[in-house]
């Protein structure tokens, strides 16, 4: 089976500094994107704010704490509130990260990366394809910031999801920043990692800022889409063509219409590259 | 090494105490002669402490404003002891208010009665929300069947026994007022929430037993014993029944058995 890549045009994160904008007006995007697990509780205002949210836009629910490579069993209480979750909202996308972050039992809240090796290979395509039996619907994984490389991997990064995609037939949330940081703090080519990805399989970029912490970079989210990513951004629109795009911004978030902005600018960007790509044809 | 090992290597460098020793890390992961592997993994070590003590202020705002950077010692020391063991790491802090009881503040015993505050406020925000009835359902139910009838409350409400005046602390800090010394005075409070907004109030002690009585599914007839050794223990029974009809926290009245 392929990946169904949805037109849903351009988003931003659902953050509780704009709750009150969005109950008050009309979503001023096109989609928004909702941390599954901020909204997993049966009542107060997330939830009450994501369905309101929901009657005016597609939601994509963007999960972090699925842990898809642990080595742990797959959390029944996690998959149950992720699937009641999924039946309340009828979100148009389910992502999570190609990562793992628990252990024994213990959850950690961050996003570690694998060794890309056979074994782990196996392991999370097994996983991926038990989670879309059970939600009855393709998940969607995103490359992860990463920090530390294995001595064990013998895969790079690209070549284990365009595997991972074949094996368990899910799809690609490409975050370009997160590209575009681990090939800053690992030393690979960020257009050798978008050659590498089986366009067909790409159902959702992201889009982020980062801070320069002098010996690496830091997957901050405190910051607008910073000129290397944007650039990086039109190399993926080239190789993947209209993609749903997401601007993601979770730390010192600044008034809504900045965080709007940010998308509007993806959206122009993405034009260009359209209208620049349609000109190459003809 | 296999990938369980692996991943139990990185848990324990990145929750761990220990930084582990060089050779045994650049073994295992890839570094470089500007970002040594270890100095990586401390990247992963310092976001982790990081990530779960702002979860922790942002449950218990009032007492990390009470303990100032005093707070993060406490956050680790918690920390170490209960790591997270939910998806929802903003259940990180379900044992803060018991460990603050097991190893008590000798110059503040109260944080465990505000942590225990902040805890159920912070319960009754994510609990499911529910329609109120009016006493008027109480009402209806035929005499012979009132006594055995059970309330059904809303799933937000609590009822907390506090050895100190939580509630008086939370609303200085609450103002930005400085913290008065602790009183060591038993307290019962109920918590609930309305619509998306948050309460508590303070409740005479006969009628929180009552109301603990209730939401442990204790009949009429049960509820209204807590009110047998009043002077007018029928009027008070009523009393207490009527404002909690009045306050929404009852959300149906289930005839007997």
């Amino acid at each position: 089976m392929a990946l169904r890549r949805l037109d849903l045009g351009h988003g931003i994160g659902l953050r509780t500094r704009h709750f009150a904008r969005f109950e008050a007006e009309p979503s001023p995007v096109d989609w928004v994107e909702a941390v599954s697990e901020n909204f997993m509780a049966a009542g107060g205002r997330p939830i009450a704010v994501l369905e309101k949210v929901r009657r005016d836009s597609p939601v994509a629910l963007h999960g972090v704490s699925l842990s898809i490579g642990s080595t742990d069993p797959l959390s029944a209480a996690y998959l149950a509130d992720l699937a009641r979750l999924v039946e309340r909202i009828e979100p148009a996308l389910v992502t999570d990260h190609l990562c793992w972050g628990s252990h024994r039992g213990r959850y950690v809240h961050d996003l570690l990366p694998l060794p890309y090796t056979e074994e782990a290979l196996a392991h999370v395509a097994a996983r991926v394809a038990a989670v879309q039996e059970l939600l009855g619907r393709q998940i969607l994984l995103e490359n992860p910031s990463t920090y530390v490389g294995y001595r064990d991997s013998t895969l790079t990064e690209w070549e284990f999801l365009a595997e991972l995609c074949r094996r368990a037939d899910c799809g690609i949330l490409l975050d370009v920043n997160n590209v575009y940081v681990s090939a800053r703090n690992l030393g690979f080519d960020p257009l050798d990692y978008l050659d590498g990805i089986p366009p067909e399989r790409v159902g959702q970029f992201h889009l982020a800022g980062h801070s320069d912490r002098g010996r690496y970079l830091f997957d901050s989210h405190h910051a607008p889409v910073p000129l290397p990513v944007w650039q990086l951004y039109r190399e993926a629109l080239r190789r993947f063509g209209r993609v749903p795009t997401l601007v993601e911004w979770d730390d010192c978030i600044p008034p809504l219409e900045d965080v709007v902005a940010q998308s509007r600018q993806a959206a122009a960007i993405e034009a260009e590259e359209l209208a620049a790509a349609s000109r190459r044809a003809s | 090494m296999t990938l369980a090992e692996t991943q139990a290597l990185f848990h324990h460098l990145v929750t761990g105490d220990a930084d582990g020793d060089a050779a045994s890390i650049d073994a295992v992961f890839r570094g470089s002669d500007e970002l040594p592997a270890a100095d990586r993994l401390a990247i992963y070590r310092d976001m982790y402490t990081a990530r779960l003590l702002a979860a922790l202020r942002e449950t218990f705002p009032h007492l990390a404003r009470l303990l100032g950077e005093r707070f993060g010692a406490l956050g680790e020391e918690y920390l170490a002891r209960h790591p997270s063991e939910h998806h929802d790491v903003g259940q990180v802090g379900r044992r803060l208010a018991a460990f603050l009881h097991e190893h008590p503040d000798p110059e503040r015993p109260d944080l465990r009665d505000l942590a225990e505050l902040e805890w159920a406020r912070n319960e009754a925000f994510f609990a499911p929300g529910s329609e109120a009835v009016g006493a008027e359902a109480l009402a209806a139910l035929p005499p012979e069947l009132a006594g055995g009838a059970r309330l059904r409350l809303s799933p937000s409400l609590r009822v907390l026994f506090l050895a100190h005046d939580a509630a008086g602390l939370w609303r200085r800090l609450q103002r930005g007022e400085d913290a008065a010394p602790p009183s060591a005075t038993p307290t019962a409070l109920a918590v609930w929430r309305r619509g998306l907004e948050v309460f508590h109030c303070a409740l005479a002690l006969r009628e929180a037993m009552a109301l603990e009585t209730a939401l442990d599914g204790g009949t009429l007839e049960e509820i209204c014993e807590h009110f047998a050794g009043c002077p007018r223990p029928a009027e008070e029974a009523h009393a207490a029944l009527s404002g909690w009809f009045s306050e929404q926290w009852v959300a149906g009245v289930v005839a007997g058995p």
